[in-house]
């Protein structure tokens, strides 16, 4: 029977076309008509559209009937877009025996591109080129198709041509999809084994998990096992995506589709794990599981104190849905009772940064993010420090993060590029050309260096032209200092930070000028300093205010008045008292606008 | 060229028809009043008017109310628009306080200001004035003018030492927006003196007048014992207060009131016995509280704290920060603050409306 299923995912670029053509596979196959179609349904999220970019996976079931009358069951397996979340991109991979490679015929091949398609050769994915966008002026399908076998190494004879947008193309992907990629291999007669690619929560259903079956059944009533967990839960539903949810009778080997069974904790269906029969389990678990850790870090504190509580309330809301991302309470002397959050990388936690401002409504102050240490105490202990004001006065040695990067630029500027990866302590691993005039490049950086405005960067120094990937390598020991900035004498922990001692210098001092620019006068002389231990190495002061007052004030003006100081006491909210001194928001981000 | 008061050409037409509005909105929003305490006739350039106009709205005035005892009645007057004859009028009719529009005592300050007079002519209307019986003379004064000195300025106070005047304002120039001034300033054209030489120009006003006899009364207010300007005293103290005319604004019963701009709108709607607010505004508790804080810390003697409307609020606590910093300080009944608190009572200001948590 698994002979007619077919799982695949699309891997593409942002903007390259992935969603337009995910929607014509939908529209061509009538999982939707066209009136339903809202454009690029497999995005749900409001921030993800609004962003390009897919943060949860899904799956959908699409029905094809070929012309001999020979029906088949597609599985689209959609994969997130970015580059924080490559390990549930691999998971989501994993679940599939073919991969479409989507290349925009007018921009070429990119680096996450490359990265993903790596992943799927990885797990043995028979892979389709499909070159979009042929429709466009600028397209260049010979030179698309030279870049995808020189650069990628996948050969282009078998390519599809499409623009997703016009609908041209369409039927030859489903021919590819059909006739390329082999059918699920397994059993139904064997324990139940099943990969979990994603999981999310439900208000009324508990999580929902959705699973590639590799082997078995899986039907309601049957006690499964996860596992890496080992918790046991019983199925109460099982069924797919098409893309409304459709409960079936059961999923056998080969399927793809949801499982429901009472699961009260994202945390229980870690990405990765294996889903078995509680009774008649399998002896060996998918391979590939990892159990994934948050790599930056940064403080998030309530503007005001009293929306403390519903900060909290929020974070377990949006950790229902996300188990990749950790909180637990810190107090900071300079910002009061807030919490440390963890997340996989810098998108991720800009999307929850906004996530909880827009759908919570709370007012946040977030400190610099920072990465994930590991210090060696003199005693030998080890200790992970996500928090640089936490770091002990004095230990034995200090390790970093480091993680291997994969640019994609333009020839044209790729010398300030190089230029920037050195002064990142970056140490390059390989340059290639790929296609006439553009270059890949692997440098190994830490991933500190990251944090600091690198993409940003990449993107001005490449007018948005480069692109890249990047991917965890390990920890290593480096030469590493705290930096304190203290504000009239006092030290302010959320503004410290952990800097390479040959950059502390010109960190210091330029955060302390970046600060005398942000701190407004207030009335008395405000003094900034940058402390390695107690040696001082940077001071800038902002002179005290001398002047505000309204000169006139008569019957006319008084109205006026009162509302310029209602604006004024309402600009004050958005600043944290720290000592005497009144910080702006800013404040805590100045760390991150330094080169 | 500075200053944003509502200003047309004057029209002799115009002005007695205007003058008749006047009259008409007097009776409409004195309510069942029939006592004026103070008169005030001013912003922009009142001595225009004719003769007739003044009779006509005096006459008016004292047919329909009585006066206190010691009323003050203020007329603002431009020099140069002054003669004998007018300055012996007003008098008749029972002025008894003029406000010039002196600004400084130095021709090129004047031109830059884009002043049409000269001090000269500030000096002929004083003689002209005291000549007539006037006594209580107020100038207003100017500081912070593109390209003024500290030196520019101390002539200027000098000179008004020396003219024996009741009462004297002295403002920092604050272009309004809109206005060739603020323009020119944005554009980087003219610059004004830098900060501290603005703070010099009034702590020396301060020092200087405060030397001869005159009362530092409020921010930008100095006056000869007894000779306070009890009008402007009574916006500060929160009392009511009902303005006459176009643009003219008025505090009645808790509610703060503004009158059309537009002048031909203006004595259309008074014509037609309705008067034609463009804002109306009924303060709220807090509302209130924040207009006694930030008026009743303009004057040196400070806001009195024993008064009803504060007793609910910890306005001592909330100053704390600045008696310990010196920017304020305190006696049995009041809060004032002090040399060094002045020129940074806005900051100061909004800082204790943060603390009462009056939004």
């Amino acid at each position: 029977m698994p002979k007619n299923i077919r799982n695949f995912s699309i891997i593409a670029h942002i903007d390259h076309g992935k969603s337009t053509l995910a929607d014509r596979l939908l529209e061509f196959t009538g999982a939707l008509s066209e009136r339903e179609m809202s454009a690029q349904v497999l995005d749900s999220m409001e921030l993800e559209r609004e962003r390009g970019i897919t943060i949860k996976a899904h799956a959908v079931r699409l029905w094809y009937k070929d012309d001999s009358e020979h029906e088949y069951i597609l599985n689209l397996i959609d994969t997130p877009g970015h580059v924080d979340f490559t390990y549930e991109v691999s998971r989501s991979l994993a679940s599939c025996e073919g991969a479409l490679l989507v290349v925009d015929a007018s921009q070429g091949v990119e680096a996450q591109t490359l990265a993903n398609t790596y992943l799927a050769i990885e797990n043995n994915l028979e892979i389709i080129p499909v070159i979009n966008k042929i429709d466009l002026p600028g397209a260049d399908t010979e030179q698309t198709k030279k870049q995808i076998e020189d650069g990628i190494g996948i050969n282009c004879s078998g390519a599809v041509f499409t623009s997703a947008k016009e609908g041209i193309g369409v039927q030859d992907v489903i021919d590819a999809v059909v006739n390329v990629i082999p059918p699920p291999s397994g059993s139904d007669d064997l324990p139940l084994k099943a990969l979990i690619f994603d999981s999310w929560f439900d208000n009324y259903q508990g999580v929902i998990v959705l699973a590639r079956l590799f082997d078995g059944i899986v039907k309601a009533g049957m006690k499964i096992r996860m596992m890496a967990t080992h918790r046991v839960f019983e199925v109460s539903q099982v069924g797919v995506f098409t893309p409304k949810m459709l409960p079936v009778d059961q999923l056998s080997s080969g399927d793809v589709g949801y499982i429901i069974a009472g699961i009260k904790n994202v945390g229980d269906t870690k990405i990765g794990d294996t889903i078995t029969d509680a009774v008649k389990p399998a002896t060996e678990p998918c391979p590939g599981y990892k159990d994934i850790k948050p790599m930056v870090y940064c403080g998030l504190y309530p503007l005001s104190a009293d929306q403390y509580e519903s900060l909290r309330e929020s974070l377990n809301k949006l950790r229902l849905n996300d188990s990749s991302f950790l909180f637990e309470p810190e107090t900071s002397l300079a910002l009061g009772f807030g919490f440390r959050c963890g997340f996989l990388g810098l998108l991720h936690m800009e999307i929850i940064k906004e996530r909880l401002e827009r759908e919570f409504s709370l007012s946040l102050l977030s400190t610099a993010p920072t990465v994930v240490y590991r210090v060696k105490g003199l005693d030998g202990t080890i200790d992970n420090i996500e928090n640089p004001s936490l770091l002990p006065e004095r230990y034995a040695s200090i390790e970093e993060p480091f993680i291997i990067v994969t640019l994609f630029v333009p020839a044209d500027f790729i010398g300030p590029v190089l230029e920037m990866c050195q002064e990142k302590r970056g140490i390059q691993k390989s340059f290639a050309y790929i296609g006439k005039d553009r270059i890949k490049l692997q440098y190994e950086l830490p991933l500190n260096e990251m944090l600091w405005d690198f993409y940003d960067r990449l993107k001005s120094l490449t007018r948005g032209y480069a692109s890249m990937d990047y991917e965890f390598i390990g920890f290593r020991t480096s030469d590493l200092v705290k930096l304190n900035i203290l504000l009239n004498g006092e030290s302010v922990d959320s503004l410290s930070l952990i800097v390479h001692r040959d950059k502390a210098y010109y960190r210091g001092k330029q955060l302390t000028e970046k600060l005398k620019d942000i701190i407004p006068r207030q009335l008395f002389d405000v003094a900034i300093q940058a402390a390695i231990g107690s040696k001082i190495i940077a001071r800038e002061t902002v002179k005290a205010l001398k002047k505000d007052v309204t000169a006139k004030c008569y019957g006319g003006d008084i109205t006026r008045k009162r509302k310029l100081l209602e604006r004024q006491r309402e600009g004050k909210k958005r600043m944290k008292q720290v000592g005497k001194v009144e910080l702006p928001q800013e404040a805590f981000l100045a760390v991150l606008k330094l080169k | 060229m500075y200053c944003d008061f509502l200003s047309v050409t004057y029209s002799e037409s115009l002005a007695t028809v205007y003058v008749d509005a006047l009259c008409k909105e007097l009776v409409l929003k004195s309510d069942g009043a029939d006592r004026l305490e103070t008169v005030y006739i001013g912003g922009g350039t009142p001595s225009m008017l004719s003769e007739e106009c003044f009779i006509k709205l005096f006459q008016f005035m004292k047919r329909h109310f009585s006066f206190s005892s010691r009323p003050e009645i203020t007329v603002e007057i431009n020099p140069g628009t002054l003669d004998r004859s007018k300055s012996d009028m007003l008098r008749a009719l029972g002025i008894n306080r003029i406000s010039i529009g002196a600004q400084s005592f130095d021709d090129g300050e004047l031109a830059s200001l884009g002043r049409s007079h000269r001090s000269s002519d500030t000096l002929t209307a004083i003689n002209l004035l005291r000549a007539s019986g006037f006594e209580n003379i107020s100038i207003d004064l100017i500081y912070g003018i593109p390209m003024q000195t500290l030196r520019g300025w101390k002539k200027t106070i000098a000179k008004t030492t020396e003219l024996s005047l009741s009462h004297v304002s002295a403002y920092e120039l604050t272009p309004a927006m809109n206005t060739k001034l603020y323009d020119h300033i944005k554009a980087n054209l003219i610059a004004l003196p830098d900060e501290q030489n603005i703070l010099d120009m009034y702590h020396y006003t301060i020092e200087r007048l405060t030397a001869s006899r005159f009362q530092h009364y409020e921010i930008s207010n100095f006056a000869m014992p007894d000779f306070r300007c009890a009008h402007n005293l009574n916006y500060w103290d929160r009392g009511q207060y009902a303005g006459i005319g176009a643009g003219a604004h008025s505090f009645l019963s808790g509610t703060r009131f503004k009158n059309t701009d537009n002048i031909r709108s203006y004595i259309t709607c008074i014509t037609s016995g309705t008067i034609p607010q463009s804002e109306s505004a009924e303060l709220n508790k807090s509302e209130h509280i924040k207009e006694h804080i930030f008026l009743g810390l303009r004057k040196r003697e400070g806001l009195n704290i024993r008064g009803i409307n504060l007793s609910d609020y910890p306005v001592v606590e909330a100053c704390s920060e600045f008696f310990d910093s010196g920017f304020m300080e305190m006696d049995m009944d009041s809060i004032r603050l002090t040399g060094k608190g002045l020129p940074v009572a806005n900051t100061i200001i909004v800082r204790i409306i943060e603390k009462l948590d009056l939004g």
